[in-house]
């Protein structure tokens, strides 16, 4: 069996992790997807919409060098969300996006993953002060963005449809 | 050659097959954007393309086999794809293939899917695969046919909108009469003096 092996570096944050997906991480993903909090990433998606999720980030980060992880728990493993960056077709520009599971919302866990990838991507993938297009019912997600330093810089569209454009702050303006 | 040591590069005698790298994207989001990709779930926004591409791409790590691109040899042009497609839904493994709408009629779709069928089987263990084929598109229901394929009428279908074409096993694949009709075939094509009438076909 021949296996494409993509060069997806595992992030360690604290009691997080950030690792490549696999196609082991499809159940949570696909329950995530049927449900409503997924309206605001794209959502819903069938179960096999959902595993060409999966095989569509392996591919990002082969097209681009860089793409999303799956957040998982340090001690138990367990897969808790997505984080990391997008750049798809339709993508003004590299964008730092996240999604927490069912079942781990509430406990930061967003927000330090958000931090970890974007001090990640600033030093190793040359993604320095991104965007995060966020729709503007996310509310949570709005409030993360404010807690990570991120300002409003105007409304945009993204695929179509109408959504906020946030700019995080620079690695060096975070340091700061 | 490739960006992708682990993906295997098959040759045949006009062809180079490689896995898809982010230069061959353009000829495959054209190809997805135009009514040729009618039977293949398209035609595709921008958006839909890309993700598709990466699915692809990804599809090789997931699984172990995916689809390649195909090249001309001699000039590295790309021709279309071809190669093992099994995403979540599928039934059983499939053979596919795609062929750009100004590059088909020149026997690449055959000569690419009759090497990539070989190296499945022989190299990858199969035992035996399915092409899921549109009712409505001949051109390859024509190539399948050529290969050596029979339509499954018992066999699970992905949602009830395709036919099932079975590939001959591995021995059959191999024999004799049918590999030897297949390669015929291929050196028509190949011949530049092989100037068919009628109907071109993939």
């Amino acid at each position: 069996m021949t296996t494409l092996t993509l060069h997806i570096p595992t992030v360690e944050a604290g009691d997080i992790v950030l690792r490549a997906i696999c196609e082991d991480d499809l159940d949570p993903l696909a329950t995530f997807y049927a449900g409503a909090r997924s309206h605001f990433v794209g959502g819903p998606l069938e179960r096999a919409d959902c595993w060409r999720l999966i095989a569509g980030n392996l591919g990002h980060w082969a097209l681009r060098g860089y793409g999303m992880w799956v957040i998982s728990d340090r001690a138990s493993g367990d897969p808790m969300g997505i984080c990391g960056f997008i750049y798809r077709e339709g993508w003004d520009e590299p964008e730092l996006g996240w999604q927490v599971w069912d079942g781990y919302e509430g406990r930061g866990i967003a927000s330090r993953a958000a931090r970890a990838a974007r001090a990640h991507g600033a030093t190793q993938f040359g993604l320095d002060g991104v965007i995060s297009y966020i729709d503007a019912g996310n509310t949570r997600s709005l409030a993360l963005a404010k807690r990570l330093g991120a300002r409003f810089e105007r409304d945009g569209t993204l695929l179509g449809k109408p959504c906020q454009v946030w700019r995080h702050p620079r690695a060096s303006e975070v340091a700061a | 050659m490739s960006s992708y040591p682990d993906i295997p590069v098959i040759e045949t005698r006009r062809l180079r097959l490689r896995g898809p790298e982010a230069g061959d994207y353009p000829d495959f989001k054209a190809t997805f954007a135009s009514y040729r990709s009618r039977f293949m779930g398209g035609p595709l926004n921008p958006y839909e393309a890309w993700m598709l591409y990466a699915a692809e791409i990804g599809h090789w790590a997931v699984r172990g086999f995916g689809m390649w691109m195909v090249h001309d040899k001699l000039t590295d042009e790309t021709y279309g794809m071809a190669g093992g497609w099994f995403p979540a839904k599928w039934p059983e493994r499939e053979i596919a293939w795609i062929i750009w709408p100004d590059k088909a009629g020149k026997g690449y779709a055959l000569e690419a899917t009759h090497a990539v069928r070989r190296h499945l089987y022989e190299r990858q263990g199969w035992d035996g695969a399915v092409s899921y084929i549109d009712p409505k598109n001949l051109d390859s229901i024509r190539l399948a046919e050529r290969l050596g394929c029979v339509k499954d009428r018992e066999a699970a279908t992905i949602d009830g909108s395709d036919a099932v074409y079975r590939h001959p096993a591995p021995a059959a694949a191999s024999s004799g009469q049918l590999r030897d009709g297949i390669e015929l075939e291929i050196d028509h094509y190949c011949d530049p003096t092989f100037r068919p009438k009628g109907m071109p076909i993939d």
